[in-house]
């Protein structure tokens, strides 16, 4: 369906959701598991883009350091 | 009955206990990577070290791949420590959005998770609902286009014998006119 090469498979989606449910009769319906695949892709996409642009310099390597700068307004996000 | 160092556990497998080598205990064992077996507790504290370690570098491999693709656009590199530190928190956020969809979808009273759910996870950010939303109209298009075609196709299946049979009646038909 997408045209991008990267993204999370469905079980791997499914086994870390079903890690954290309280609950054993707990399931994810097969939409559902797309979508969170989805959004899982853009968590981490943003994370990449708000590092890049946190590069205040030309900088080949990005570090940590700008992952610091834009963790809070990412996880406020999300 | 047996080992007390397997007492409480629910035997599953026949093992040799480590601190007496007796094997007419039944207790869950699993293997580590390097080939060696260690007792494994079951109860409920939570995950085992093994499914989250393998799901963790399941979501490193993921992040990573991601990471080369946004890369390769503008001829930059990223840090090993970045690519383990996004996926440490995106690992981490997984368990903040299923406590989540849990919750939205026992307050329905289902205990399906479904794509309701998941929207109402992406309401903080406006862009954000409006992607997942588009991406889930996406799906339920998909989903039905499937659908008509496999209709469709076990229409035609049903149809076969009786096609000639109707082509014989045209047939009739057209020399009686």
């Amino acid at each position: 369906m997408e045209g991008t090469s990267g993204g999370f498979r469905k079980e791997l989606v499914g086994k870390l959701l079903q890690l954290h449910f309280k609950d054993d009769k707990t399931k994810v319906s097969g939409d559902a598991l797309r979508l969170m695949a989805e959004l899982l892709k853009i968590f981490v996409v943003a994370a990449i883009r708000s590092v890049r642009q946190a590069q205040a310099e030309d900088l080949a390597l990005v570090d940590v350091d700008q992952l610091e700068k834009v963790l809070p307004q990412l996880l406020l996000d999300f | 009955m047996g080992c007390e160092h397997l007492e409480g556990i629910q035997a599953k497998h026949v093992a040799r206990c480590p601190a007496r080598g007796r094997r007419d205990v039944r207790a869950p064992f699993c293997r580590r990577g390097d080939g060696l077996r260690t007792w494994v507790r079951r109860g409920p504290c939570g995950p085992g070290a093994h499914p989250s370690r393998r799901l963790k570098a399941a979501v490193h491999y993921t992040v990573g791949c991601l990471c080369e693709e946004v890369a390769s656009d503008r001829e930059i590199r990223f840090s090993k420590q970045t690519i383990a530190a996004i996926s440490e928190l995106t690992f981490r956020q997984c368990e903040n959005f299923a406590k989540d969809l849990e919750m939205f979808a026992r307050h329905a009273k289902r205990s399906t998770i479904n794509t309701e759910d998941v929207k109402l996870l992406a309401r903080r950010s406006n862009s954000l609902l409006k992607y997942i939303t588009e991406k889930s109209e996406e799906l339920a298009q998909f989903n039905s286009e499937q659908r008509a075609k496999k209709k469709k196709k076990l229409e035609e299946e049903n149809q076969k014998p009786v096609e000639p049979a109707e082509a014989a009646a045209a047939k009739k038909d057209n020399s009686s006119l």
